[in-house]
């Protein structure tokens, strides 16, 4: 039977190889003649026509395989193309039910998202470690080096397939799995060892039981501004504590980045505003424009004032008419207005030339706008009665006063809390003090800088401890929400108790435990960023070292102060990759899911295989590609555009 | 009676600094740096080895969680019972027809494509290739499923159509590169000479290029071998029938089996000779593939 097949496909690939020399052929007289037409001479014509003509399998190809299949998956994307049925025009259906997570399905995608957002934040950086542990391991000259170096590399080719992955499926079953025993036979062979054992399983479980029932849309209470909070201050932290002196450009940029950051991390914890009319964006946009307007005017830099019209002109007008055509807008009247008042501020600003009189009106405006942001976010902060908040938090206190008062915590407790925008206001306040006292007052500047992140710090960790009592009363609260099915019972569970040393990692009998097993393998099988970072640190001039040497700089100065900045373009590569690694993971998935962890496990290329290939829902799967695309696009991009700006910087 | 004494006390420090950190230091610091080697190496290694363990061992053994890595007496008869399984062989010789076709295709129409990058100078060179260099950026989601439907609507799907035959049109821009970036190292004065000598760009990519380009075909022809055999997702939508099921979903789908207790010893023994060619190329080639990484900075 199966012979037939090859003798088909030997017929086809014949075929396929008489229409390329054919098409290309083709192409090759068509190329002539475009440039026969075109009056070039005999010698350039005959080029073209070879040059096209050996191109031809690949511009024959592009067209085939690349440029019709990408437009007609932009077509069926729009629609609710399934295989064997009519196709009808839905519009942005799918977009809005993947990207909002509308419905069964959108909540498949987004519990996907959330998985591979899981494998970039803790498996990338896990990965990062592993491979430049092993490639500083391997950049020695010793004898048998290259042995290692191929040992260490050879789980990349064995992990692509499946073999190797159904080993580790069998080593990691939680009862007789070779993990499993090991781990014990090392917990029961010392009595610190056991503690280290139980710490682990505790650790792995509270972890993923949080992140579960963060994925799950639970009621998170404080944590909502706590999350964002520490990871603003991680990302903030290490680009406003860095040199901002010696150039203008990277200053600025780095200033508009963090801006960006608390901006994000704002809307994170707002639940990322997805309307384009809520209030929030309109101040926020308004703002933004205004002030980008004002400072390029201010510098004189009059093109950058229009690009800065044009842009927030068409996204405004974007948002305007999406808005007007909703069904509900006769609702939306009043923000309506606000948007339209914002256009035509923006439109405004192409009328006359940028005199002092209307820097000084769009500078009002810019306050006026700030003002509203504020008080938008902040309903009733006015009222002098939120401010004595910040005591009790910077002194560790409390500000659930009662935990058991169900009526308190539902309908109080959500407006009593630590604004998030204290937090990024103060964020803010410290960056524009920072770039104020910039060169003239170094040391005032530092302490700024370092004050205003205790004091995030400070917040961070009381209402972290809020958090905690948050979820001591968190059953009553999630009740009293009217959100019966909580995950977060899970992580309750796991912090509720410290496991006695019978406890078993369960792997992939559990969703506590699948990911962590992912990541596991993820880093067994992190070759190749190990020979990026081993490429960067033959990079690195010896005369660094020693001359750090000659100064006495030990081996963790000089990992810190010399390896790292100079290996930091490999770095952002890896990371790059890692992350678009995390959203195609397929292969580990497919051999590793079962019933119980599958929807814990999927990936966002998982998700696609499942929805398109499975279900043979087109429409649908066209459009999470398309999702898909752009976010890989996107992070491409970004690599590509700032790889020289790591370096520069390092 | 001074020199004496000094002589000695230099013969005795020099005995005595045999004991002394300076000296013993990096020694012990290589002995270290082994030892760590090792280790690591093991956790590497392990799978492979715990792999070809169990698919020596009887079911009973799987049976009852023990350590052993190797059974008291190998089982051979679990490579024997795999060995005259017809499915078997089906899925192995339909593993080897698709890799041989994906490159025979690939090879022969890369090459070309790479040659009028690289050794010809055209009108429009640098558009098309700038092109060809803008789809490295775009994920392989991006064409999936509108190519299954176009797939679908040629009658490909259950037939290896849809895995061999794009490869015929230069099917990855990587390895266009690569090759390319060989090709320019290659002297020019070789193709002038020819010219001179009437030969055409297709003489010319058949008699002078290609013969001087083997190293770096036979690394694409590596990796190519490498992703193929290894390659899970295009079978697993396109060869939905027991007939034309390739060595990896072959061994995928021993796993699916319902059975219980698990027969890991016969699952292992298929992945075993499964993974023998992969371990077999990665040996001899493993070269290809650091250097690649280092010349190109791309993964594959």
């Amino acid at each position: 039977m199966a012979a037939a097949y090859r003798l088909q496909n030997i017929w086809w690939a014949i075929g396929t190889v008489i229409f390329i020399i054919v098409t290309s052929v083709a192409l090759g007289h068509a190329a002539r003649s475009v440039a026969k037409w075109r009056g070039l001479s005999q010698a350039e014509q005959r080029k073209v026509y070879w040059g096209f003509m050996f191109a031809g399998p690949w511009i024959v190809g592009f067209f085939i395989f690349v440029v019709g299949p990408a437009l007609a998956s932009l077509y069926y994307s729009f629609t609710d193309y399934k295989l064997g049925e009519p196709m009808d025009w839905v519009g942005l259906a799918n977009y809005r039910q993947f990207l909002l997570g509308e419905g069964a399905h959108g909540r498949r995608f987004t519990q996907a998202m959330f998985n591979s957002f899981y494998y970039a934040l803790v498996g990338v950086p896990l990965q990062i470690v592993a491979a430049l542990g092993m490639a500083m391991l391997l950049n020695k000259e010793m004898p048998g080096i290259r042995i290692f170096r191929m040992i260490f590399y050879l789980p990349v080719i064995l992990a692509g397939g499946p073999a190797i992955l159904l080993a580790w499926r069998y080593m990691l079953a939680t009862n007789g799995g070779f993990i499993n025993i090991t781990l014990q036979n090392f917990a029961h062979s010392f009595v610190l060892f056991d503690y280290v054992y139980r710490a682990f399983i505790y650790v792995v479980e509270s972890f993923n039981g949080f992140y579960i029932g963060l994925t799950r849309g639970d009621p998170i209470g404080p944590l909502k501004y706590t999350l964002p909070a520490i990871l603003a201050v991680l990302f903030i932290a290490p680009a406003a504590s860095g040199d901002w002196s010696h150039n203008k450009k990277i200053a600025a940029r780095r200033g508009a980045e963090i801006i960006g950051l608390i901006a994000f991390f704002y809307l994170a914890s707002k639940g990322l505003v997805l309307d384009p009319i809520d209030p929030a964006w309109i101040l926020f946009g308004g703002l933004i424009v205004t002030l980008g307007i004002l400072v390029s005017a201010h510098n004189g830099r009059y093109v950058a004032v229009r690009t800065w019209q044009y842009a927030s002109l068409s996204a405004f007008g974007l948002s305007l008419l999406l808005t007007a055509a909703r069904p509900d807008a006769a609702e939306l009247a009043g923000q309506l207005i606000a948007l339209g008042a914002v256009v035509a501020l923006v439109a405004g600003s192409f009328l006359g030339g940028w005199s002092r009189t209307k820097m000084v009106a769009f500078g009002a405006v810019a306050v006026l706008l700030a003002i509203g942001l504020f008080v938008h976010l902040i309903p009733g902060q006015l009222d002098g009665g939120r401010l004595g908040i910040i005591p009790a938090y910077l002194s560790f206190g409390s500000t659930i006063e009662h935990p058991d008062d169900l009526e308190y915590l539902k309908e109080i407790y959500p407006q009593d809390t630590m604004s998030a925008m204290w937090f990024y206001g103060l964020a803010a306040a410290v960056l524009f003090g920072a770039v104020l006292l910039d060169g003239k007052h170094p040391r005032a500047r530092k302490y700024l800088l370092y004050g205003g992140l205790i004091f995030f710090a400070l917040i961070a960790l009381s209402s972290l401890l809020d958090g905690i009592a948050y979820f001591r009363a968190f059953e009553e609260i999630a009740a009293a929400e009217g959100k019966p099915v909580y995950h977060f019972s899970m992580f309750r569970n796991a912090i509720e108790e410290f496991p006695d040393s019978d406890r078993l990692p369960m792997w992939m009998g559990s969703e506590l435990w699948s990911k962590p097993a992912l990541v596991l393998i993820t880093m067994w099988s992190s070759g190749s960023g190990m020979l990026i970072f081993l490429a960067a640190l033959k990079g690195v001039p010896r005369e660094l070292y020693e001359a750090a040497e000659v100064d006495g700089a030990n081996a963790v100065q000089k990992f810190f102060k010399i390896t790292l900045p100079m290996i930091s373009p490999a770095m952002f590569y890896n990371v790059v990759i890692g992350i678009i690694a995390a959203l195609q993971t397929f292969d580990t998935i497919y051999i590793l899911q079962n019933t119980q962890t599958e929807s814990s496990l999927r990936s966002a290329a998982y998700f696609l295989f499942t929805r398109t290939f499975r279900e043979l829902a087109i429409g649908q799967g066209a459009a999470v590609s398309w999702i898909l695309v752009i976010i890989t696009v996107t992070l491409t991009v970004f690599q590509f555009r700032y790889s020289s700006w790591v370096y520069y910087e390092a | 009676m001074t020199s004496i004494s000094i002589s000695q006390r230099a013969r005795s420090k020099e005995a005595a600094a045999w004991f002394q950190w300076r000296t013993i230091g990096p020694i012990l610091g290589r002995v270290l740096h082994y030892a760590v080697l090792i280790w690591a190496s093991m956790f590497f290694l392990f799978p492979l080895a715990w792999m070809i363990g169990t698919s020596l061992k009887s079911i009973e053994e799987i049976g009852q969680p023990q350590l052993n890595l190797l059974p008291a007496v190998p089982r051979w008869e679990n490579y024997v019972k795999l060995l005259s399984e017809e499915s078997f062989y089906r899925a192995y010789l339909n593993s080897a027809f698709i890799v041989t076709m994906v490159l025979l295709g690939t090879i022969t129409s890369v090459s070309l494509v790479a040659f009028a990058f690289s050794r010809l100078e055209w009108k429009g060179r640098d558009v098309v290739f700038a092109l060809m260099m803008g789809t490295l950026m775009l994920p392989y989601q991006a064409t999936l499923v509108p190519q299954y439907v176009m797939f679908h609507h040629l009658g490909w799907i259950r037939t290896f159509q849809p895995i061999t035959i794009p490869g015929f049109f230069a099917g990855g821009a990587a390895l266009v590169f690569l090759l390319r970036q060989f090709m320019l190292g290659i002297p020019k004065e070789l193709d002038e000479a020819a010219m001179i000598d009437g030969a055409n760009p297709l003489q010319i990519w058949w008699h002078i290029i290609m013969p001087l380009s083997r190293p770096a075909v036979a690394t694409i022809s590596v990796f190519l071998f490498v992703g193929q055999w290894n390659n899970l997702l295009q079978p697993l939508i396109y060869l939905q029938k027991p007939e034309l099921y390739t060595m990896p979903i072959y061994v995928a789908q021993k796993n699916n089996l319902q059975e219980s207790p698990i027969p890991w010893q016969d699952i292992m023994a298929a992945s075993v000779l499964f993974v023998i060619p992969l371990l077999i190329v990665f040996i001899f080639t493993q070269r290809f593939f650091i250097e690649s990484v280092t010349l190109t900075g791309t993964k594959r």
